[in-house]
């Protein structure tokens, strides 16, 4: 057997058994659930494979009047989803920012150990994070009871099942993918340019926009991608913090399959963010492609 | 005076990050039985409790969910961590070894492909697991949720491995076949070795990832199968409860021993 031969036969070895378990178990899965979003629901849950546009129609307004109403509702709670998405984002960034400048300029044993600190409360059970925030947004929680301790209200304020309480849980949760791509690239900024552009004369505020920012720009894009993909589609976020009242595209999803069981038009609102991740990566790759020129 | 202001936001910032998980903690100590919010007196009762043992405050019992429930929870948990971990560590190391040390036209291809499962809502992929197993007929079932949740954790091992693939020097494998060493006995005795910390971080990480995954096993669980998230999901849902204090206690030990031991070969490694 020659070197070649041989060396194929290890490759394949090594790629087939992962390969076609992802083909089957990866793949296989999204193709059918794009086949099921043209699909009909069958009047008692199931599904009739007779193609349909209407799962598509009921969200984006065009349809049938019979029983598959179109119904502004999913888009409005679509662009909910979106906007707080986008806030979680912009909070997580003011957030993580400054704290990702401060830690960068540490002594390199601080800089591991905080970094370590950062990234640990990943490793805490979702479902234990989020339920410390109810301890302290309820009306009897920690919150209110140092608010009215203080004075500053007579009674609780409804902190819990707003969209702040989604936007603050969500930051909360997903604040060490903001700041690991953000700490990349602020690690790298080449203090030396900061200095010349402070000789020069520019201001604190000038230099950070023309100098820092720019070179720091990769870290945002990158961190704000990773934050809003998984906030986008969230639903375990939005039901316990945001109860009925925040309804989120993830929440409407759920609903579709375990309660409606409507598959084929929870299959057409996942296909809605899916197009959107996939519209954000390709907007990503340009500008990624972009900066390289 | 913008460094002083700098060093407040930072530490602002880590407590921001660490104070709600403290609360926990601190309150799964707390003996108000009637508001739970307010503090009055240390007790272990929660954990008692959790242990099945008898506590002071009978009071407290009309809260007590089933300590067999959660027990078999906590055991479909481990059961299906390890499986998936053990699972996706073997493939997610293949793929690295092959994409890292063969030459062939389609690595960079799987290189960007193997992103795909970690950037997917985890919501799509719960349902369009659920979707395919009804539709080829397989029973939903602890085998469901090691198949659904491997087809995440793949990338996650892959990823780490791949970086300690990337880092070890390859002259050292040349060497070692130089020295006359088979392919066979450099990979035993060289590769492996040095990719150790790699396998063994990839196998950690996804075993806290499985552990602690709600929303894709939500999906495919079934009926019957209830993990610890899933057990602690229910238990939210039906209302807040002192206990879940010390059981989210107990699971934070839990994860940060494990992460601290992954942490600590990585540190080590580097140096």
């Amino acid at each position: 057997m020659s070197l070649a031969r041989r060396k194929f036969l290890q490759l394949l070895g090594l790629l087939g058994g992962p390969t076609l378990f992802l083909l089957v178990f990866f793949f296989g899965p999204l193709l059918i659930m794009v086949v099921y979003s043209f699909l009909t629901p069958g009047l008692y849950g199931g599904v009739d494979w007779i193609f349909s546009h209407l799962n598509y129609g009921r969200i984006l307004g065009w349809a049938d009047t019979r029983y598959e109403k179109f119904d502004p509702v999913f888009l409005s709670i679509f662009g909910r989803s979106l906007r707080l998405a986008a806030l979680t984002v912009i909070t997580s960034l003011l957030i993580s920012y400054p704290a990702a400048f401060w830690i960068s300029r540490m002594t390199p044993g601080r800089r591991d150990f905080a970094i370590f600190l950062v990234t640990l409360p990943f490793f805490v059970s979702l479902i234990v994070r989020l339920f410390a925030w109810v301890l302290i947004l309820r009306p009897t929680g920690f919150l209110n009871q140092g608010l009215m301790g203080v004075g500053l209200t007579a009674q609780p304020i409804e902190f819990l099942y707003t969209d702040f309480a989604v936007i603050l849980g969500m930051t909360y949760v997903f604040i060490p993918f903001m700041f690991l791509p953000l700490y990349g690239s602020i690690e790298k900024l080449d203090i030396a340019q900061i200095e010349a552009s402070a000789d020069l004369g520019a201001t604190r505020f000038q230099t950070f926009r023309k100098v820092v920012l720019p070179a720091t720009m990769p870290g945002i894009i990158g961190g704000a991608i990773i934050t809003f993909i998984p906030a986008l589609g969230n639903f375990i976020v939005p039901s316990v913090l945001g109860g009925a009242k925040v309804l989120m595209i993830g929440n409407l999803i759920e609903q579709q399959f375990l309660s409606a069981r409507n598959w084929p038009f929870g299959s057409a609102l996942a296909m809605l963010v899916m197009t959107a991740v996939l519209v954000l990566l390709v907007v990503q790759l340009r500008l990624a492609r972009h900066g390289e020129h | 005076m913008a460094r002083r202001f700098l060093t407040l936001y930072g530490l602002l910032f880590f407590v921001f990050i660490y104070a709600p998980i403290l609360l926990v903690v601190v309150y799964s100590f707390n003996a108000n039985t009637v508001n739970m919010m307010i503090w009055s007196g240390f007790t272990f009762d929660w954990y008692r409790q959790i242990f099945g043992m008898e506590t002071q405050v009978t009071e407290s019992a009309i809260y007590v969910d089933s300590t067999d429930q959660l027990y078999a929870a906590i055991r479909t948990s481990l059961t299906v961590a390890l499986s998936t971990s053990a699972f996706s560590t073997i493939c997610g190391t293949a793929l690295a070894l092959a994409v890292a040390r063969y030459r062939f036209r389609l690595a960079g291809f799987y290189r960007t492909l193997l992103m795909v499962p970690m950037i997917m809502p985890d919501i799509v992929l719960g349902i369009a697991l659920l979707i395919f197993f009804i539709t080829i007929g397989m029973n939903l079932s602890l085998m469901s949720i090691i198949i659904g949740q491997s087809t995440f954790l793949i990338s996650y091992v892959f990823v780490t491995v791949s970086a300690r693939l990337a880092e070890f020097d390859t002259s050292v494998e040349e060497a070692s076949a130089d020295l006359g060493a088979t392919p066979a006995q450099t990979f035993r005795k060289v590769t492996l070795p040095g990719i150790a910390p790699g396998i063994l971080g990839g196998w950690l990480l996804s075993f806290i990832i499985s552990m602690d995954d709600l929303v894709i096993t939500y999906f495919i669980a079934g009926t019957g199968n209830t993990t610890l998230p899933i057990h602690i999901w229910g238990m939210l849902r039906r209302g807040i409860k002192p206990e879940i204090n010390a059981i989210a206690t107990l699971m934070l030990l839990f994860t940060l021993v494990i992460a601290a031991i992954g942490l600590y070969f990585r540190s080590r490694r580097q140096k």
